[in-house]
């Protein structure tokens, strides 16, 4: 590791080449836990000496073997994970945390389970709602978490090393918000692209290494000379998951990309873990409310006689608000990975939403495929076109 | 508006030219400064891009009697805009369809471009897009949904728009789906179903799915319908009938692309020359534009 390549350097290594790390502990005989969503709490497993190493689906490769189990209208994201794991990509893995997150997710992950033969495997039952009674239920899903992790590593998962834990996750979430600050500026000083090498490359790496690796980009980001240039907008990307950069280059071309509102962005680093004195119902707090997917209900107005829109959006995007002024953002592309329900149905709401804001927005459905891009490249092209 | 020119062009005459390269036609509009028409060629696309591009704007030119240095300012559009290595710019077809259809229609509301290959809604102020849906996610409620239509009867494309007023019944297609929609008439003709009542059933098909496209974006008048679709004159009354309203369509719906390209190409050369910006060279040279070339002359 002393001669290694540092900062975004390395960012591009690990982003080429992401289980490289986690083949390397594997060897040194750590066990990897795979996770396909960010809704796992990793920090559960970085408490018990687990790496947590995030199952991404990959744009690059045909789905042929997932073809057996689902099939072709079904969350492309989804196939192609489970693609890959039938591919024996994932093969370094010991096991798998899997979650309810949305329902595509949950049927593939049992097929998943079923494919495959990983010592330990483990599904959440995630609730979809962020009452009280919900918090509860997660806060005793996350107990049925702690048992079975327990029982796999024969170890106890005890208060100390979970807080450790979740002191060190918190930290990646303030180094990830501080490198956001370099994208405030205009022109950015590190681009949307660069931006999802990097948190690619933290989903790929224990939490403490990608902490130094944060570190390093943070500082080389700030002192170089090079950087973005300054484009005809600055646009905020609200999507599932954005994570593979030819998607991004293709947005970036004749804009900049200064917020990724996506899995693969900022939307698990945006809020930090709150410790209490039950340090599950702190995580289970943190994952349930303040994560924004839309795969969770918000409806300010639930059990209410009369209804209020603007509040309602208010509860559902409110976060945005902020976004939108801090980054100066005067453009938002709403886009739909192709069969993601949760998200298609946010997208009339939220163009609402962006209106009251007075950004300009549009909504583009893609296929997660890099070879289909070019109507992606029309409809964003058009979209600047009428915003410019 | 179409004229002749012969000879040398007069001096200080500025010329401007649009290129539309759709996914199964290649239209090239070329104008002068008061937007009227010189030339309009159209060819088919075909595999080689910038071949095609060179050859159809050879063909304008040689109509116009004008040379490739003569022309001021040139925008390529359509999906193959980018294989255009003499144009000075590129803009999307949406841009493109909402200029032209709005200089022949100042009216126009809604914009509705069914091509070969995609399905363009466009709501248009002042003459501008403002905003779109595309529908591309596959050949439903595109032309090529007729075009594969058209060869399962053994019908020429250009005859069915007709063939379908002739229809004695509607009959109702209810895959939109333009494999399964094809197994349906097959399965309709096997049954003595006549071709005309089958081929009324898949415009109504066609429009109603484009309808409900324009009905995303909500449709205002005066709404006007373009691309080689708008042709057929079946699929013009089936989208009259969808929508509710009139459909107007230009006296040639293939080449509005590339006519807003060319009225794009003046406003930006105007704006350029306005602000003392440096204008395109007039030094391009078409010949050298090859289909393995990446450099721009």
């Amino acid at each position: 590791m002393t001669d290694r390549s540092t900062g975004l350097a390395r960012v591009g290594e690990i982003y080429s080449n992401r289980s490289q790390r986690a083949r390397e502990l594997k060897a040194q005989g750590k066990k990897i836990i795979g996770y396909p969503c960010v809704y796992v709490p990793l920090e559960m497993l970085t408490a018990l000496g687990l790496v947590p190493y995030q199952t991404c689906g990959d744009m690059k490769e045909p789905v042929t073997e997932a073809d057996r189990a689902l099939p072709g209208s079904f969350c492309p994201v989804m196939r192609s994970c489970l693609d890959c794991a039938l591919k024996n990509k994932n093969n370094f893995l010991d096991g798998m945390v899997t979650i309810h997150s949305c329902d595509p997710q949950e049927k593939t992950c049992r097929v998943w389970e079923s494919y495959t033969n990983y010592p330990y495997f483990h599904f959440i039952d995630m609730p979809i709602s962020v009452r009280p009674e919900a918090l509860e239920y997660f806060r005793n899903q996350l107990g049925d978490l702690k048992k079975t992790l327990e029982a796999f590593t024969g170890k106890k998962l005890s208060v100390d090393a979970l807080e450790a834990a979740i002191k060190s996750h918190n930290r990646q979430r303030t180094l990830v918000k501080e490198l956001y600050e370099l994208t405030k500026p205009s022109p950015p000083r590190i681009s949307g692209t660069e931006m999802v090498q990097v948190l690619k490359a933290l989903v790929s790496l224990p939490v403490e290494e990608g902490n130094d690796l944060l570190t390093e980009c943070i500082s080389e980001v700030k002192n170089r000379t090079a950087g973005p240039q300054k484009k005809a907008a600055r646009l905020l990307i609200w999507s599932s998951t954005l994570d593979d950069t030819d998607v991004v280059q293709v947005l970036e071309d004749k804009a900049n990309v200064v917020m990724n509102e996506s899995c693969g962005g900022i939307r698990a680093y945006r809020a930090a873990v709150k410790f209490t004195s039950d340090p599950l119902k702190s995580l289970a707090d943190y994952y349930l409310n303040e994560i924004t997917c839309a795969r969770t209900f918000r409806q300010a107005t639930l059990g209410e006689t009369k209804k209020d829109y603007a509040r309602d959006l208010q509860s559902r995007f409110g976060y945005l608000k902020g976004v939108v002024k801090q980054w100066n953002i005067n453009g938002a592309i709403l886009l739909l990975v192709r069969y993601c329900d949760p998200f298609a149905f946010e997208m009339p709401s939220l163009r609402d939403y962006f209106e009251s804001l007075g950004v300009p927005s549009t909504y583009i459905e893609y296929n997660y495929t890099v070879g289909a891009l070019a109507p992606l490249r029309t409809r964003v092209e058009a979209f600047l076109e009428t915003i410019g | 508006m179409r004229q002749s020119v012969s000879g040398n062009p007069p001096a200080g005459a500025l010329y401007f030219a649009g290129i539309d390269i759709g996914s199964t036609m290649t239209k090239v509009v070329l104008t002068d400064e008061h937007s009227n028409l010189l030339a309009v060629v159209k060819g088919p696309t075909g595999p080689e891009h910038r071949r095609l591009a060179n050859e159809v704007m050879r063909q304008a030119l040689e109509h116009a009697g004008l040379s490739i240095g003569d022309i001021s300012y040139i925008v390529a559009t359509g999906y193959g805009r980018l294989n255009v290595p003499f144009a000075d710019r590129q803009i999307t077809e949406l841009s493109c369809h909402a200029r032209g259809v709005s200089s022949l229609f100042p009216k126009v509301r809604t914009a509705i471009d069914i091509g070969g290959q995609d399905a363009k809604c466009m709501r248009i102020a002042n003459g501008r897009l403002v905003d779109f849906v595309m529908n591309d996610r596959c050949a439903a409620g595109t032309g090529r949904f007729l075009e594969v239509t058209a060869a399962t009867l053994g019908i020429k494309l250009e005859d069915m728009g007709a063939m379908s007023l002739r229809a004695t019944r509607r009959i109702k297609i209810s895959s939109m789906c333009t494999i399964f929609a094809q197994q349906e008439v097959v399965a309709l003709l096997s049954q003595g179903e006549q071709p005309e009542n089958v081929l009324a059933g898949l415009h109504d098909a066609l429009a109603s799915r484009v309808a409900a496209l324009a009905r995303r974006l909500g449709i205002e008048p005066d709404v006007v319908l373009t691309g080689g679709v708008a042709k057929n004159i079946g699929m013009v009354k089936a989208m009259r009938q969808s929508l509710g309203v009139e459909v107007l369509v230009p006296e040639e719906p293939l080449i509005t692309g590339a006519l807003g390209a060319a009225i794009l190409a003046k406003e930006a050369y105007a704006r350029a020359a306005a602000a003392g910006e440096t204008l395109p060279a007039k030094s391009r040279r078409l010949e050298e534009a090859t289909f393995f070339s990446q450099e721009q002359p």
